[in-house]
Parts: C-alpha cells; sequence; structure tokens
C-alpha cells in the first residue's frame, strides 16, 4: 500500500485503515472504519508534513460547504506527526476514470446532467465564499458509473494546499509550471487570471473551470489542449472550434446549442463577463434532459447502413438507428453505452453512445 | 439534567449558546474546534435514555439521505452521559411559519423532499414516530433536513409503546391508548399529512387536534397552493385514514410529488424528415398525417405526450398506436406498414425530456 499507513492501522484512536483509494499530487487517500460510528470514510493526509498548516486551514475551508453535490467533511484529526482530513466516502471513481477513461465524447444529455449538479454544488461552495481554485475531473467524485447516481465536488483542501505551488509556478514562468506536477494536472482546467495574476483570483475562476472540464466531456478533447502550448491560448481565451459532430445531429442540436453557449459564457476572459455560478444554476435547471437508466452492450451488427441490433448481456437484444447516435458510429463488436424504450419487436435504444474499447 | 455534559464536551465542542431543553434529552448550538464550524450537540444524562439515543444514532447511521441531518460524532463525558454531535442546520424550522414556502413550486418541493427524506428513513426499515414541522428545516441551500429521532424505532417487534407519546395534532389515532400500543411507519404517513396541511394551510383544524384525533374535514385543502392538484389533495387527505392500512406509503406520495413538479415541464422533440419541432405547455400538439395512409394528433396534457385521433397504419416503436396511449419517452412513430413501398412511409422521431428536479 502506498504512503505512509498500513491496513490494521489505527488513526486517532477512532479511524481503522481499510485500504488505499488513492493518491493526489498532494495527499494520499485511504478508506477507513470510523469505530465510533461504525461506518466507512475517506480519510487523507498531505505527502508533504510542512504544509500541515495550510491543510488544516484547508479542512476548515471545506467544512463550510454543506451540499449534495459536494464531498461532506466529517472530521479533522491531528497525532504527533501527521495531520488528517475524514470525509464522507464516495463508492466509485473520479470524473476522469469513471466517464472520460469509459467514453469519448459524452452526450449532451449526460452534460446537460453533470453540469446542472456541479453549478449546484459549486453555488453552495460559492454561496460560503469558498472558491475552489482546481476544479477539475480529478477532483470530481461520481458513483453508479456511467449512471452518474451521485456526484460530488471533492478536494477542496488541496485546492488551497496547491494554492503556494501553483502561484510559484504561475509567478516562475515557463519552467516552473513544467516542474510543477500540480500545476501541469491543472493547467488545461485553469483560467487565465489564475495563471496572468495569481494573486488576484475570484471566485469566477472556478466558473472559467467548470466551462472548460464541460467542454471537454462534450467535445471529447481539452478546449486548449495540453502543456505549455495551451497557456498562450489560455491567456487569449481561444478554445479550439466546438466539432461539427456535437450539433449535425438534429436529434441533439438543440441541447447542444444551449450547452455550447454556457460553456462559452463560461470561458470568457474577462472573468466580469462570465456567469455566477448562481446565474450557471438558473441556467442549467431549465435544460430538458432525460433522466434515464443507462445500460451497457455490445453492437450485434449493422442492416443497410442504417439500423442494427445491440447484444446486451442476460436480456434481449435492442434495436438501434444511426440517428441515435452521439458522436463516433460504432463498429460491429464495439461496446456501447444507451437507454432502452419499450418496443414492439425489441426495445430501441436512444442515445447510443460508443465506450472506449 | 444536570449542565455538566454541557460544561465539557470533550474539550472539542464548545458551547456558544443556552442549552434548550425538550422532552428526553437537550440540545445545544456548539462550534466545533477542530473544523471551526458550528455543530449540534445532542445530550443525555440518564442510563435509560442513554440507551434510547444510541438508538438514534444507529438508526440515523443505517441510511444515506439528503434530507436527513448529518451524524459527526458521538461522545460519552461520563457514566450514563452521552452527547451525539450533529450537523447544524442554520435557519428557523418549519414551525415558524416565516419559513413556509409561498409558492407552489416552492411548497411542492418542500413537501417533496420531506416525503424523500422520510421515505429514505421508512426504506432503512425505520419509523420516525416524531415526524412534524418543528422537527423539518430548510438549510440555506433550500434542502430539506429531517431530524430529531429521539423517538425513532425499527419496524418489528420492538414498534410498540406503553401510553401516549407525540404530538397532538400530528399523531396517529392509533398511538391514543393507554394500553401498549403497536403501530407501524403508517403513523409517519399521518404525521406527514399533517404536516403538509400545515404547510399549505399554516394551521392544524381544530378537528384534528382533538384527542383523539378526528377526521379531517373534505374541503381542507380548499384554496391552498395545492388547489389543482387534485390527484396530491387525495393523496394527503387519505394520509388521515382512521385505518393505518388504508394510508399510502410515502414512496408512493414521494413519487406523485416529483410528478407534480414537473407538471407542464416537459418537452419532446419531434424530428421528421421535413423538420423538426418542439411540443411542450406553449405548443401542446401537432397533427400528422401521410396522404390517405394514416394519421394522428399528439397532445401535452401536461404530464404525458398521448395519441389522439389515430386513423390508418400508425404504429409507435413496431406497436400499433391506439388513441389515447402516451408515448414513451423515446420513440419513432411510424405512418405506413412495413409491406408498403419506402415512399408510402414515413417516420417521426419524439423523445420527451424534461428539467431535473436537482437538490
Amino acid at each position: 500500500m502506498n504512503g505512509p499507513h498500513s491496513i490494521g492501522d489505527v488513526v486517532g484512536g477512532r479511524y481503522i485503515i481499510q485500504g488505499f483509494l488513492g493518491e493526489g499530487g498532494m495527499q494520499y487517500v485511504y478508506l477507513a472504519d470510523d469505530q465510533v460510528l461504525g461506518r466507512q470514510v475517506a480519510l487523507k493526509t498531505p505527502k508533504n508534513n510542512s504544509a500541515e498548516k495550510r491543510f488544516h486551514r484547508s479542512a476548515i475551508v471545506s467544512a463550510r460547504v454543506n451540499h449534495p453535490n459536494i464531498a461532506k467533511t466529517l472530521d479533522y484529526i491531528e497525532s504527533d506527526t501527521k495531520s488528517y482530513l475524514i470525509e464522507e466516502v464516495i463508492y466509485g471513481d473520479d470524473m476522469q476514470k469513471a466517464l472520460l477513461q469509459k467514453v469519448d465524447k459524452l452526450d449532451p444529455f449526460l452534460c446537460a446532467k453533470v453540469f446542472h449538479h456541479l453549478s449546484k454544488g459549486l453555488a453552495a461552495s460559492h454561496h460560503v465564499n469558498v472558491l475552489h481554485r482546481d476544479l477539475k475531473p480529478t477532483n470530481v467524485m461520481v458513483s453508479g458509473g456511467i449512471n452518474i447516481e451521485e456526484i460530488k465536488i471533492t478536494d477542496f483542501g488541496v485546492a488551497k494546499l496547491a494554492e503556494g505551488e501553483i502561484v510559484e509556478a504561475a509567478e516562475g514562468g515557463h519552467d516552473t509550471i513544467s516542474a510543477s506536477a500540480t500545476a501541469v494536472g491543472a493547467l488545461p482546467y485553469m483560467a487565465p487570471e489564475v495563471i496572468d495574476t495569481p494573486r488576484e483570483v475570484t471566485l469566477k475562476a472556478d466558473v472559467w473551470s467548470l466551462g472548460a472540464m464541460m467542454y471537454e466531456l462534450i467535445c471529447g478533447k481539452k478546449p486548449f489542449g495540453t502543456g505549455l502550448r495551451s497557456v498562450s491560448k489560455i491567456l487569449e481565451g481561444k478554445y479550439d472550434e466546438f466539432p461539427e459532430f456535437i450539433t449535425s445531429n438534429r436529434q441533439f442540436k438543440s441541447l447542444s446549442e444551449q450547452l455550447i453557449n454556457i460553456i462559452e459564457e463560461c470561458l470568457q476572459v474577462d472573468p466580469v463577463k462570465r456567469p455566477t455560478a448562481d446565474q450557471l444554476v438558473s441556467k442549467c435547471s431549465t435544460l430538458c434532459y432525460p433522466v434515464c437508466k443507462r445500460l451497457v452492450g455490445n453492437i450485434k451488427n449493422l442492416q443497410h447502413n442504417s439500423y442494427g441490433f445491440i447484444f446486451v448481456q442476460g436480456s434481449n437484444d435492442v434495436f438501434y438507428h444511426r440517428n441515435s447516435v452521439y458522436g463516433d458510429f460504432p463498429s460491429v463488436g464495439e461496446p456501447v453505452m444507451f437507454s432502452k424504450f419499450a418496443g414492439g419487436r425489441a426495445d430501441r435504444a436512444y442515445p447510443l453512445v460508443k465506450l472506449k474499447s | 439534567m444536570t449542565t455538566a455534559i454541557v460544561d465539557n464536551l470533550s474539550g472539542r465542542y464548545v458551547p456558544v449558546d443556552v442549552a434548550e431543553y425538550g422532552g428526553f434529552s437537550g440540545v445545544v448550538k456548539c462550534n466545533d474546534q477542530h473544523l471551526d464550524r458550528y455543530v449540534a450537540t445532542k445530550f443525555i444524562k440518564d442510563r435509560i435514555e442513554v440507551d434510547r439515543i444510541k438508538d438514534e444514532i444507529a438508526a440515523l447511521l443505517k441510511m444515506r439521505s439528503k434530507n436527513v441531518v448529518q451524524v459527526y460524532d458521538l461522545i460519552s463525558t461520563g457514566e450514563d452521559e452521552l452527547g451525539i454531535v450533529l450537523e447544524f442546520v442554520d435557519g428557523s424550522d418549519l414551525l415558524d411559519s416565516s419559513s413556509h414556502p409561498t409558492d407552489k413550486d416552492d411548497l411542492l418541493r418542500v413537501l417533496w423532499q420531506v416525503a424523500s427524506g422520510l421515505s429514505d428513513i421508512h426504506d432503512a426499515g425505520l419509523i420516525h414516530r416524531d415526524i412534524k414541522p418543528n422537527n423539518i428545516k430548510v438549510d440555506p441551500e433550500g434542502v430539506v433536513k429531517i431530524f430529531d429521532f429521539g423517538l425513532s424505532r425499527e419496524t418489528g417487534e420492538e414498534a410498540k409503546t406503553l401510553g401516549f407519546k407525540g404530538t397532538i395534532g400530528f399523531a396517529a389515532p392509533e398511538l391514543y391508548s393507554n394500553e401498549v400500543v403497536e403501530f407501524t411507519q403508517a403513523i409517519d404517513v399521518y404525521a406527514y399529512g399533517a404536516t403538509a396541511l400545515y404547510l399549505a394551510t399554516g394551521d392544524i383544524p381544530k378537528l384534528l387536534r382533538q384527542v383523539p384525533p378526528r377526521l379531517a374535514p373534505d374541503d381542507v385543502f380548499n384554496g391552498t397552493l395545492l388547489q389543482g392538484h387534485g390527484e396530491l389533495i387525495d393523496l394527503f387527505k387519505s394520509c388521515f385514514s382512521r385505518n393505518p392500512e388504508q394510508r399510502p406509503s410515502i414512496s408512493k406520495i414521494r413519487d406523485a410529488l416529483s410528478k407534480h413538479l414537473l407538471f407542464n415541464k416537459h418537452q419532446a422533440l419531434a424530428v421528421s424528415n421535413a423538420k423538426t419541432h418542439t411540443l411542450d405547455m406553449h405548443n401542446r400538439s401537432a397533427a400528422l398525417s401521410l396522404g390517405n395512409i394514416g394519421s394522428f394528433n399528439i397532445t401535452y396534457d401536461g404530464f404525458d405526450f398521448r395519441l389522439q385521433n389515430v386513423v390508418g397504419e400508425v404504429s409507435v416503436n413496431d406497436t400499433r398506436a391506439l388513441s389515447g396511449m402516451a408515448i414513451p419517452g423515446s420513440c419513432v412513430v411510424a405512418i405506413g406498414d412495413q409491406n408498403r413501398h419506402n415512399w408510402e412511409r414515413t417516420y417521426i422521431t419524439f423523445d420527451v425530456s424534461n428539467p431535473e428536479v436537482a437538490l
């Protein structure tokens, strides 16, 4: 197991380490059993002990935010040598693993749902004047996989922890940015002012980051690319044009266009022109999208180059038509996700999105 | 009850307000020194009551609900003393009429969230036993939180009590007895109905405040914000049934509320070869036909999109269309049967969607 702990370690006389959940640039995350309350929790400890004071500060900041779309802060404790933040455990993966590594492009329905919930969480944190500062797919936790049963923003702590490093990297220019793993990971979602004037960042920086994340979900690529070449594009607010497939299918056009408009508003260089999180919530709460279960299957066949059937483990084949596909058209044998609706000879799939094999 | 436990909340939780004492316990607002945030600490100093509060914690921890207050910690400051540290919800409870929703959508949202929280409680096999406006708050983000599980019990064997425990106006008729009373989740449903009535009218009618309560008058929801939602009013009224078994399940109430929250908010996108149409509350119906082969109307009734006046060869997702049927969330309506030539068939795709009610 990575980091300072092994299974069975007792932290603070209360939390028994049960497993390793992962690590970010700044911290280790463990699964632990809370002996006092008899439930599982996520236990986080910073990699760098000298950052402890800031870690405590960040725990306090994250504890102020209380919303279903934010991972709940439960406890903070210090031992002789280490400090720990205890958070509700989310049984799932971060958005990078749960969505971006599963699909190339997410259909506008699921995008709208993600956008809606994340803007709700963001609004709650902005209401108590808490800036996340490091919103990116690995800081969003998803349970239920492609069905997105729960979606929660996490790691407000890390944002505060990384602050010094990001400011240092930004002020030091290109060499330091590329040397800082944390800054590189955050860069594709970083607002221009975070790079330009890192000490004068407002809540609107989070709105930019959310817009950049949504761009990536719907387009299947990052708005400004990756690496140092993206810096000048970010500073000018010149994101790559939205690919044609997003709006070319009439089934998705209307919602896609609404999403593009909101994303474009978020990605304005002047922070003042970007919507507030509350304005984002009100825009997203009017978006119409079906909330249906998503299934997974494999394309079984294609007839007349226009329709065919999907093989689904343990259930009948599902009919699909090529007009119901969002993004790349899947070939026979390839995995897909879809919702299905009752039909006469077979249920009908809609929308249909190709999964990464 | 002494103040010892309030003075000594394990050093971490510092009282910032005067403790309030209720029937079985006390509660004090504290500052959690570790996280510098307010928490509500509920304390108890009686052997038997300590067992009760342990039940309360076990009950709360059994579920994961957005609408039930969160437990953070448990503290023991001495023998027969116990404190439970809970999420502090800022704002007044729903007894305070200034916190009542004043617009229909807000009212439906609050009632829906109370029903959702109570369904989570019932799904965990629990009975809250003291559902009432004083035990419900709406947090600053608009999220409803149910609290005070002081009386909660698991369903089944243990669900009986000697004598009356509850709140007049919200306690179901079967609870008014001097004998050993067995009760079920239906007492929470009765209390939910009374809570809904209180939120809709700002009062509990005299008849319901009698001991034991009489039946609610039939017109009790008339003139409230719920007017026009007959299905909901009927459900709420059936919460007051004398026979517990005739009260609806809380999940049925929750589902009806989520349906009514979306009343007139759906849209259907209709895509045919020629064009794209949107049907919604502003544009409720469309007529479609192909020569004399087949024709139909589609009409939005605020909940569903229904086919009307179906004539000739019309099918929905390969099933023969019938007048009055509601279309599934996504479907292809074909005019012209399969044995016809391509130019004698046409297809219209309908996709129904709606805004999501998110907390």
